[in-house]
């Protein structure tokens, strides 16, 4: 069995932070899980009924907060640095493989 | 009449021999540290950035099987088949709060499948053997539906007229094929694959989305056809064939089923061996604000089943077949687009079948060497020979898959499926919920487990409608709702797990050794095996440079 791993540097986030990433995330999970909201054929657009046109909408709308969220919770240290640079927190080489 | 069409196949055979050439090939791509270790062959390494990530986890989750069934629901029935475009939404806020734990906890204690987190974290062998026999058990019939998937489009171009041997040797080919590759290269080979299978999906919906429609008159149209039909009553039920909007009494039914595959889909072994495979924490995170993009396609691909309704060549021969919704994707290929085109589009689905059950084999491989093999039968077994048992293990789930699919009539793999997603979403509490809490009891986890499995099986058997006896749908009306049976046998399983946790903890009955530490849940080690080489308690930002 591999050593306990020491503890890790975590990024200690703001409240305001958690907050914003909780509403985000609910927003999207309940955008297609309230389906009488979008079960509806008004208004249309480009031919397409509200209820197809708003899911296809839905999914980069998604997208968008996730990234949104992405960027919040990333570790204050790596901002700016080159996107590939995860590594540097909570560091254990004894832990990789056993 | 479906006849052979030449180009089409001979387009088809071409991107076929292309992506077998790449699958044996991929054993020399980017070869890891120790070749013998399971992470190299079931986990390509543990090493794929955001980029490979992205076109695996992709090729893997959105398989041919749904590019094929989720149309033929929303050309069958309408608005209810789009539940799968509501699922594959909300998943990936999930994936992003439950992800990256997932991930650290893994890495940090060199875990390779569901299974050992659960024994490791209750320590519980009995719990950790649930997980991986729900986990293998949900996956054969999920590989047999890829082969499902492949049959419509052989059918479509004309093979797999004739009788016997010959009509099942081009399905068999090309398994023997992935089979042989996957064997050979591990996760690598459906990780390069992935890259033809989705420039191949990409190209053919992005084509037939700009084209299809003008020829049939424009999306108004297209609509309307369908709204036509749906609203048309079915002799066989007297009920209408569907609605082109879900219905009140279908929202609550179409809301649960979307949060219950959403659910199932994160503890689906092959879409955690995706997870696994990443090479660092963030990558995950990223993952799930770039992965909506297969989203979108597979909502077009859902469109695709409107677009054949208005073709009536599509509906004659639909009906001239044995009235199989699964034909209407290809043959709208067929009928819509030049033959050497429609080759490029059926290739599409037959490469996106491969992948999916290339990666599924290697999941259910990892949790038999691992969970099975290794805590039964050998416990000291080397790595070395870790890895051989899961290479044959891999090719034990593809042959029984291809039985699966050859020998058992179609209906008896999609039930099989259909209860596959009900097994694997009682793995949750276990997998999931344990990631943030070990207050349940092991043996009450295991309880719950098994009750949920035996009311879950007996629910969906009981369903039956006017065209099936049992299987009809996966869905039964609690308390006057008309809900997933997974998401109330979910509900079922986290009760029975709460009440027993305390009557065992009353009565003083044992707890499990967790042998995970809150830092594991949190961890992101170094990803590069030379890391530990180097010494690197805390790297220098020369270190860092260096990568």
């Amino acid at each position: 069995m591999a050593p306990p791993a020491p503890p890790a540097k975590r990024a200690v986030h703001r409240p305001a932070t958690v907050t914003a990433v909780a509403v985000m995330l609910s927003v999207s999970i309940m955008g297609s899980l309230w389906v009488p909201f979008f079960a509806r054929t008004q208004p249309e657009l480009a031919g397409f009924p509200f209820f197809y046109w708003y899911q296809l909408i839905l999914v980069p709308a998604t997208s968008v907060l996730c990234w949104i969220c992405y960027l919040l919770l990333r570790p204050k240290r790596q901002r700016g640095a080159p996107s590939r640079g995860a590594g540097p927190q909570g560091t254990t080489p004894q832990g990789v493989r056993r | 009449m479906i006849h052979f069409n030449a180009v089409t196949f001979t387009v088809l055979i071409a991107a076929f021999a292309l992506v077998t050439y790449i699958g044996f090939a991929s054993v020399r791509w980017r070869p890891g540290g120790d070749l013998t270790h399971l992470n190299e062959w079931g986990l390509g390494g543990r090493g794929f950035g955001t980029f490979v990530s992205w076109f695996l986890l992709g090729g893997d989750i959105y398989t041919a099987y749904t590019f094929i069934a989720v149309p033929a629901l929303v050309y069958a029935t309408g608005a209810a088949g789009f539940y799968a475009l509501s699922y594959t939404i909300m998943v990936f806020p999930i994936v992003f709060i439950f992800g990256p734990r997932l991930w650290s906890v893994a890495r940090a204690r060199g875990y390779v499948s569901p299974g050992e987190f659960a024994r490791g974290r209750f320590g519980s062998q009995g719990l950790g053997l649930a997980v991986a026999a729900t986990g293998i058990l949900a996956t054969m019939p999920y590989i047999a539906l890829q082969l499902v998937g492949i049959q419509s489009v052989l059918t479509v171009i004309g093979l797999g007229q004739g009788n016997g041997i010959l009509r099942d040797l081009p399905l068999i080919i090309a398994f023997a094929a992935v089979a042989a590759y996957t064997y050979i290269s591990g996760l690598r080979a459906p990780a390069l694959i992935a890259f033809v299978k989705d420039t191949l999906i990409y190209v053919t919906v992005i084509v037939a989305i700009l084209y299809i429609p003008g020829r049939l008159g424009g999306w108004s149209h297209v609509f309307g056809v369908a709204q036509n039909h749906l609203s048309s009553v079915n002799p066989k039920t007297g009920k209408p064939f569907g609605s082109i909007v879900v219905l009140p009494a279908g929202e609550w039914a179409y809301a649960s089923l979307a949060l219950g595959s959403a659910l199932a889909l994160f503890v689906y072994p092959h879409a955690v061996t995706g997870v696994y495979a990443a090479k660092r924490r963030d990558v995950i995170r990223k993952q799930a604000a770039m992965l909506p993009a297969y989203t979108l396609v597979l909502g077009l691909i859902a469109l695709f089943g409107y677009l054949a309704r208005a073709v009536p060549a599509v509906n004659a021969e639909v009906k001239a077949n044995g009235n199989n919704p699964q034909l209407s994707v290809p043959l709208l290929f067929a009928h819509m687009f030049p033959s050497w085109f429609a080759g490029v589009a059926d290739a599409a689905i037959v490469i996106g079948a491969l992948v999916p059950a290339a990666v599924m084999s290697i999941a259910a491989a990892n949790l038999f060497t691992r969970t099975i093999y290794k805590e039964l039968i050998r416990p000291y077994a080397s790595s070395a020979e870790e890895t051989r048992v899961a290479k044959i293990a891999s090719l034990v789930m593809k042959v029984g898959a291809l039985g699966f699919a050859l020998e058992l009539n179609k209906t008896f793999s999609i039930n099989l499926q259909l209860l596959g997603g009900i097994w694997v979403l009682q793995t949750f509490p276990a997998v999931v919920i344990g990631l943030y809490t070990r207050w349940f009891h092991r043996y009450a986890l295991c309880l719950g487990w098994a009750v949920a499995m035996v009311y879950g099986t007996i629910a969906a058997y009981r369903n039956s409608s006017s065209v099936q006896s049992h299987f009809a749908t996966s869905s039964t009306s609690v308390f006057g709702h008309i809900t997933y049976i997974a998401i109330v046998a979910l509900i079922l399983n986290v009760a029975v797990s709460a009440v027993f946790t305390v009557i065992f903890r009353l009565t003083g009955v044992q707890d499990g050794y967790d042998e995970t530490r809150p830092a594991d849940y949190v961890a992101d080690p170094e990803p590069a095996p030379s890391a530990s080489a180097r010494g690197a308690r805390a790297p220098s930002r020369d270190s860092l440079r260096a990568r």
